[in-house]
C-alpha cells in the first residue's frame, strides 16, 4: 500500500509541477516575443518562479521517497 | 553518422529479440528468490568511509558517551567494534554494549569530508585571488589568464545580477562575500557529485539544513524595523485580522529557509536516485535475462547517463544559483526600509 501511495503521490505532484511551470514558461516566452529586450529581467522572474513551484514539487516527492523506503 | 546510428539500433533490437528467448527456460526456477542487485538508498547514503579508486578509506568515529565529557576516538568502524564495547547496526550506526549508551555521534562521514573539500577550495581560491588583487594585478591591469577572468565574471554576476537587484543599493555590498561564499560553495558541493568515488554532500539534508540556518540568520539579524514590524503588528490591517496574520508571518519567517533546503536536498537527491537506477538497469536486466541482456541494454542505457550527467551538471550550477539568488531575495526584503509604503496602505485602511 505504501508503494501504491508513493507511486500516485509522485504521479500527482508531478501533473501539479508540470501544469506550473509549463504556465510560467508560456508566460515567459509571450512576454519575451511581445518584449524582447526585457528578455534578461523575464529570465531571471521564471528561473525564480519555477524554482518556488520546483520547492513544493519536491517535497512531495521526497514524501514519496519515506513513503517506499521507510514506512 | 546515421549509418551508425541504424547499425548500433539494429544490434540492440536483435539482443533484445533474442536472448530473452534462450534464456526464459531457466529463469522460471529461481525467479522468486532473486533479489533487485542495486541499493539505491544505500548508494546516495552517507558513509563512514571515503570511496577511493576500489579501496574503502575509514574515516575516525569520534563518540560521545552518555556520562562523560571526553569523547571515545577510534581510527574506524572496524576499530570501535574490535574494542569490544561497541555493535555494528546493519546500518553502520553503533550501540553500546557497555554501560553507557552513546549521547551523540560526532563521526566524521563522507559528506562532512566533501563539505570540508568544498569550504577549503572555496577559502583557497578566494583568498588567492584577494591577494592577487591586492597586488593590483586585475585593478590596475587587466585580469591575467582564464582562471582570473572566470573568477572575475563569476563574482561580477554575483554581485551585479544576484546582489544588487534584491537588495537595496545601500546595502548589498555587505552580504556579497556571503552570497558569493555560498555560490561557489553550492557549485563545488553539487558537482563534486559528479566526479568518479565522488560524493554530493549537498543530497543530505543536514549539510543543506546547516546552509539555509546561516542563511535565516543573517536575515534576521540584518532585518529591519520594518520586518518585525510587518511580521509581529502588520501595518494597516484590523486589530481581529492581526490574530490570523501574525502566526502566519512568524510561520513563514522558518518556512522560507526550510524550503530553501528542502529545495537543494531534494534536486540533488533526485538526481543522483536517477543516475543510478538508470545505471543499475544494466545489472537488473543482467540479474533478471542474463548477462547478455544486460550488457543489450547498456547501448541504450549508458547514452542515457551520459546525458543525465550533463543535465545534472547544468542543475548542479542552477540550484548554486537558485539558492543564493533566494538567499539574496529573503536578506532584501527583510533589509528594506519602506515608509512611503506603508503610509499608502494607512490610507488605504
Amino acid at each position: 500500500m505504501g508503494l501504491l501511495a508513493a507511486g500516485i503521490g509522485a504521479g500527482i505532484a508531478a501533473v501539479g509541477a508540470g501544469i506550473g511551470i509549463g504556465m510560467i514558461g508560456k508566460g515567459a516566452v509571450e512576454s519575451i516575443a511581445r518584449q524582447p529586450e526585457a528578455s534578461g529581467d523575464i529570465r531571471g522572474a521564471m528561473i525564480l518562479t519555477a524554482a518556488l513551484i520546483e520547492g513544493v514539487a519536491l517535497i512531495a516527492a521526497i514524501v514519496c521517497i519515506l513513503l517506499v523506503f521507510f514506512a | 553518422m546515421i549509418q551508425a546510428f541504424r547499425r548500433i539500433t539494429l544490434t540492440a533490437i536483435l539482443l533484445f529479440l533474442f536472448v530473452p528467448v534462450s534464456n526464459a527456460v531457466q529463469e522460471d526456477a529461481a525467479e522468486s528468490e532473486k533479489e533487485i542487485p542495486i541499493d539505491v538508498i544505500g548508494e546516495v547514503r552517507d558513509h563512514y568511509y571515503l570511496d577511493l579508486a576500489s579501496y574503502h578509506l575509514p574515516l575516525p568515529r569520534i563518540l560521545f558517551v552518555e556520562g562523560s565529557s571526553i569523547p571515545q576516538w577510534y581510527r574506524s568502524t572496524h576499530a570501535a567494534v574490535e574494542s569490544g564495547n561497541y555493535i555494528e547496526n546493519p546500518d553502520h550506526s553503533l550501540v553500546a554494549t557497555t554501560d553507557g549508551a552513546i549521547a551523540l555521534d560526532m563521526s566524521i562521514t563522507s559528506h562532512l569530508m566533501y563539505f570540508w573539500f568544498a569550504i577549503f577550495l572555496t577559502l583557497w581560491l578566494t583568498i588567492s585571488m584577494a591577494r592577487k588583487y591586492k597586488r593590483g594585478e586585475g585593478r590596475e591591469t587587466e585580469p591575467r589568464g582564464w582562471f582570473q577572468n572566470l573568477f572575475e565574471i563569476t563574482f561580477v554576476f554575483v554581485r551585479d545580477e544576484i546582489a544588487r537587484d534584491n537588495i537595496s543599493d545601500d546595502k548589498y555590498k555587505k552580504f556579497v562575500p556571503f552570497l558569493f561564499a555560498v555560490f561557489i560553495a553550492i557549485t563545488f558541493m553539487n558537482l563534486f557529485g559528479l566526479l568518479p568515488w565522488g560524493v554530493t554532500a549537498t543530497a543530505d539534508i543536514t549539510v543543506t539544513g546547516i546552509l539555509a540556518l546561516f542563511t535565516f540568520a543573517i536575515t534576521q539579524w540584518n532585518a529591519s524595523k520594518d520586518h518585525w514590524e510587518h511580521v509581529f503588528m502588520f501595518p494597516g490591517v484590523p486589530p481581529l485580522m492581526r490574530i490570523i496574520l501574525t502566526p502566519i508571518e512568524i510561520l513563514g519567517l522558518f518556512t522560507k529557509p526550510l524550503a530553501l533546503a528542502v529545495r537543494l536536498f531534494a534536486n540533488m537527491l533526485s538526481g543522483k536516485i536517477m543516475i543510478v537506477c538508470i545505471l543499475g538497469l544494466i545489472f537488473i536486466f543482467a540479474e533478471f535475462f542474463g548477462p547478455i541482456f544486460g550488457a543489450g541494454s547498456s547501448i541504450l542505457v549508458v547514452p542515457l547517463t551520459v546525458a543525465l550527467y550533463i543535465l545534472k551538471a547544468f542543475v548542479g550550477v542552477l540550484q548554486a544559483y537558485i539558492f543564493t539568488l533566494l538567499s539574496a531575495v529573503f536578506i532584501g526584503m527583510a533589509a528594506e526600509e519602506h515608509e512611503h509604503h506603508e503610509e499608502g496602505i494607512e490610507a488605504h485602511a
